[in-house]
């Protein structure tokens, strides 16, 4: 017991002794007080057993009759709810394996849509075409590039021999 | 049938008839109810001060009690299991009707001076009328102070004072310290003393 609280009700119920009683009683500030404390205490349960513990149920036996009836209404309805239970937990576990199916598909095609128009938006030039007749110029590339904000497109040519005779400007 | 398995369980100890009511023997559970309706009606009653409220919280405490009796491991006595059941019940429902703000707590004071004098509730000889008023009046008196205090104090002093139960029971029954208990039996004698003195002073 730590508190006085604790120690106070303690004494008042009789649960001291020894030297935790000649402590408490030695600390006491007004013995006399304290017993005609104690004394009211003692007055206030015995008015609460008189006029609390007479409480008597009438009709026990309507009241045990009414309990039996409902505990067999509940355990009837509880098994029937188990039987339904279980089913539900099947159907809800298969709704919930196809919504998932359902929700990772729509992402992923989302996700590898955004995929190539992220890849274009990196760079600002796109390389649309590339072509060499290797018989003409063994070494040559050609290759087309758009620039997508000024809307521009580049022709680059690179290790040509010589100018295909299509290629001449008319 | 019934009276005679209710003859042959008088002997049977409260822990024997829990052990059969684990194997789903409900007469078991009968019995047991019968041996503790009363005391856990009269409980509930002071704590809630309305018949039919006691009823039914002590009815749906013992469904409690049934449906989780076979999670019961008898390392307590089946009676401060079941006083921990009871007090659940009774507090949260409290509990809520304070929240709810639901009228004057105790609207049963009415029904306690109309009740049926053929109730077992009634002495056999009857009080002369001056004296059934003034114990109407103490009645009121206590039930009026009762539900000044907060539900777990309530529940404390009743325990302790009515059921006479060890501070160690009614730590367990409310799942709280002896220290808990022996603190909150301190504030709530003391606020009862200062609301019913001149009540036990002039009896």
């Amino acid at each position: 017991m730590k508190t006085f609280e604790e120690k106070w009700t303690a004494w008042l119920d009789d649960q001291l002794s020894g030297k935790e009683l000649a402590e408490f009683e030695a600390s006491l500030p007004d013995k006399a007080a304290a017993e005609a404390e104690k004394r009211d205490a003692q007055k206030l349960g015995a008015l609460l057993k008189e006029e609390l513990g007479a409480q008597v149920m009438s009709n026990e036996e309507f009241f045990s009759h009414q309990l039996r009836e409902r505990i067999g209404r509940e355990t009837a309805s509880q098994d029937r709810y188990g039987e339904r239970s279980t089913w539900w937990t099947v159907r809800r576990l298969a709704w919930s394996g196809a919504a998932s199916l359902a929700v990772f598909v729509i992402c992923a095609v989302f996700v590898l849509r955004d995929k190539n128009p992220g890849e274009q938006s990196q760079y600002l030039t796109q390389i649309l075409n590339a072509r060499v007749d290797p018989a003409i110029s063994p070494n040559a590339t050609i290759s087309m590039f758009e620039t997508k904000e000024d809307k521009v497109t580049v022709l680059w040519v690179e290790g040509l021999q010589s100018l295909p005779a299509d290629y001449a400007a008319k | 049938m019934e009276t005679e398995a209710t003859l042959a369980q008088v002997d049977v100890s409260d822990l024997e008839l829990v052990k059969q009511c684990q194997a789903s023997q409900t007469e078991a559970f009968d019995e047991l109810v019968a041996r503790y309706r009363t005391r856990i009606f009269a409980m509930i009653y002071n704590m809630v001060h309305n018949e039919q409220d006691a009823w039914d919280l002590a009815q749906e405490s013992f469904v409690k009690a049934w449906k989780s009796i076979k999670r019961f491991r008898r390392d307590s006595s089946f009676y401060t299991w079941m006083y921990r059941i009871v007090m659940n019940v009774t507090i949260d429902w409290l509990r809520k009707k304070q929240i709810k703000g639901a009228g004057s707590e105790f609207d049963d004071s009415i029904q306690l001076k109309e009740i049926d004098p053929a109730s077992k509730t009634v002495p056999k000889e009857d009080p002369l009328p001056h004296e059934r008023m003034e114990r109407n009046e103490i009645r009121a008196k206590i039930d009026n102070a009762i539900g000044q205090l907060s539900p777990e104090h309530r529940a404390v002093i009743l325990m302790k004072e009515i059921e006479d139960m060890q501070y160690h029971e009614i730590a367990e029954t409310l799942g709280c310290s002896i220290g808990t208990v022996m603190s909150r039996l301190f504030y709530a004698r003391k606020k009862l003393q200062k609301l019913l003195r001149d009540v036990y002073e002039n009896i």
